[in-house]
C-alpha cells in the first residue's frame, strides 16, 4: 500500500461525505453501546463479568472519542458532536435505541451488535485514508475480547435453563434485523470501496457478518433469525430508518449533561 | 455449565519467565481468557495464559495452595 491519503480534504469529493457518515455512525454507536454496557457494570451475574463489563464499556467509550476526534479533519467540532446533540441527531445503530433491561439483552448486544461494529471497522483496517487506518488497529485488538465475551456468554445462556435460552433467543431476534439493515443496501458504499476507503460494500459486509455470527448463534443452540430486508425508509447518511434516536436518558448521560457545570470551556460559540 | 477456577500466568517481556498473577472463575476456557485479560490489565502483557487449576498436581506438599482437593471453587487464591 502507498502512503495513502493523509487529509480528508484530499479524499475524492464524492466519497468524503460518505466516509464522514460511516465514521460518525461508528462513533455514535460506540458511544451509546458504552453507555448501555455501563448500566451492567455492577449488575452482571458474577464478579469477573462485572469487571469485564466495566472494561469493555470503557473500551467503547475510548473508541468513540478516537473516532469523534478524527471527524475534526472533516470540519466537524468534536466537542459539539460529543456534548451538544439531540437524540434525533445521533446516527447510532437502531439496535441500540433501547436500554438493556436484562442480562440476556446485554449478552445479545455484546455478541451481535458489537460484532457488527467490528465487521465495519475491519473493512476500514486497510483504508487508503491513513488517519482512519491508524486508529482502527488498536480498536480491533480490544474488540477481539469483546467478541469472545459475547460469544461465550451466548453459549452459556444457550446451554442454561429453558427460560435463559428463550430470553437469549428473544434478545437476538430483537436486534438481528436492525443490524442487517445497518449495513445498508447491497451496493451501499461501492464507490468508497472502489476508492480504496473500505474493502466491502453493504451486501459484502452483511454477508461477512452473517457468516461470522451463524456458527456463534447455532453453536449456542439458538436459531439465526430470518429477516426480510426492506430499505424503503432507510436513510444512507444516518444508516437508520427512524430518526427518533437512542433513549434520551442514555443520550443525556453520553453528552455528560449532569457534569456540564464542570466542563472546561474553550470558547463560547457565536450566537 | 460448571464454574471452574483458572490460574492466570503472564509475562511482561519475551525474555521474562511466566509469573503466577492470580486466578479467575469461569464456565469455559474462552470466558476465562477474557476475564483474565480484563481483570489483570495493569500491565501491557507480552503473553498471558490460563489453565484450569485442577490440572495442577502438587509435588512436594499436599497442603500447598494448589492442592485443590482441600478447597472449594470459591476459595480465594492464596498462592
Amino acid at each position: 500500500m502507498t502512503d495513502g491519503i493523509r487529509s480528508a480534504a484530499d479524499l475524492p469529493e464524492e466519497s468524503r461525505q460518505a466516509l464522514h457518515d460511516t465514521i460518525l455512525s461508528l462513533a455514535d454507536s460506540k458511544r451509546i453501546i458504552g453507555i448501555l454496557y455501563a448500566d451492567w457494570v455492577l449488575g452482571a451475574p458474577e464478579l469477573e463479568a462485572n469487571i469485564a463489563t466495566s472494561s469493555i464499556s470503557q473500551d467503547e467509550w475510548g473508541h468513540s472519542r478516537l473516532l469523534y476526534a478524527l471527524l475534526k479533519d472533516f470540519g466537524e467540532e468534536p466537542e459539539k458532536l460529543e456534548h451538544a446533540r439531540e437524540p434525533s441527531e445521533y446516527c447510532s445503530i437502531e439496535a441500540l435505541d433501547q436500554r438493556l433491561a436484562t442480562w440476556p439483552e446485554f449478552v445479545a448486544t455484546n455478541a451481535i451488535v458489537d460484532t457488527a461494529l467490528t465487521v465495519q471497522l475491519e473493512a476500514l483496517a486497510n483504508s487508503c485514508y491513513t488517519p482512519l487506518r491508524q486508529r482502527v488497529q488498536k480498536q480491533l485488538e480490544e474488540e477481539r475480547f469483546h467478541e469472545a465475551h459475547g460469544a461465550a456468554w451466548l453459549r452459556r445462556l444457550g446451554s442454561s435453563s429453558d427460560a435463559a435460552r428463550a430470553a437469549a433467543q428473544e434478545a437476538v431476534n430483537a436486534r438481528w434485523s436492525h443490524v442487517l439493515h445497518w449495513f445498508g443496501p447491497d451496493d451501499f458504499g461501492t464507490g468508497e470501496k472502489e476508492a480504496g476507503l473500505t474493502d466491502g460494500n453493504g451486501g459484502e459486509l452483511r454477508a461477512r457478518f452473517i457468516d461470522r455470527m451463524t456458527p456463534v448463534i447455532e453453536g449456542a443452540g439458538l436459531e439465526v433469525p430470518s429477516t426480510r430486508l426492506d430499505f424503503s425508509d432507510w436513510e444512507s447518511a444516518s444508516r437508520r430508518s427512524q430518526r427518533t434516536g437512542p433513549d434520551p436518558e442514555a443520550v443525556a448521560r453520553a453528552r455528560g449533561d449532569r457534569n456540564r457545570a464542570f466542563f472546561v470551556e474553550t470558547a463560547e460559540p457565536e450566537k | 455449565m460448571a464454574e471452574q477456577v483458572y490460574v492466570v500466568f503472564a509475562r511482561k517481556n519475551r525474555e521474562d519467565p511466566l509469573h503466577h498473577i492470580g486466578s479467575v472463575q469461569a464456565s469455559d476456557p474462552e470466558l476465562a481468557k477474557v476475564y483474565a485479560w480484563k481483570t489483570y490489565d495493569e500491565e501491557r502483557w507480552f503473553e498471558m495464559v490460563v489453565a484450569p487449576r485442577d490440572t495442577f498436581y502438587p509435588v512436594n506438599r499436599e497442603e500447598a495452595p494448589f492442592d485443590i482437593s482441600r478447597r472449594s471453587a470459591n476459595s480465594p487464591e492464596v498462592a
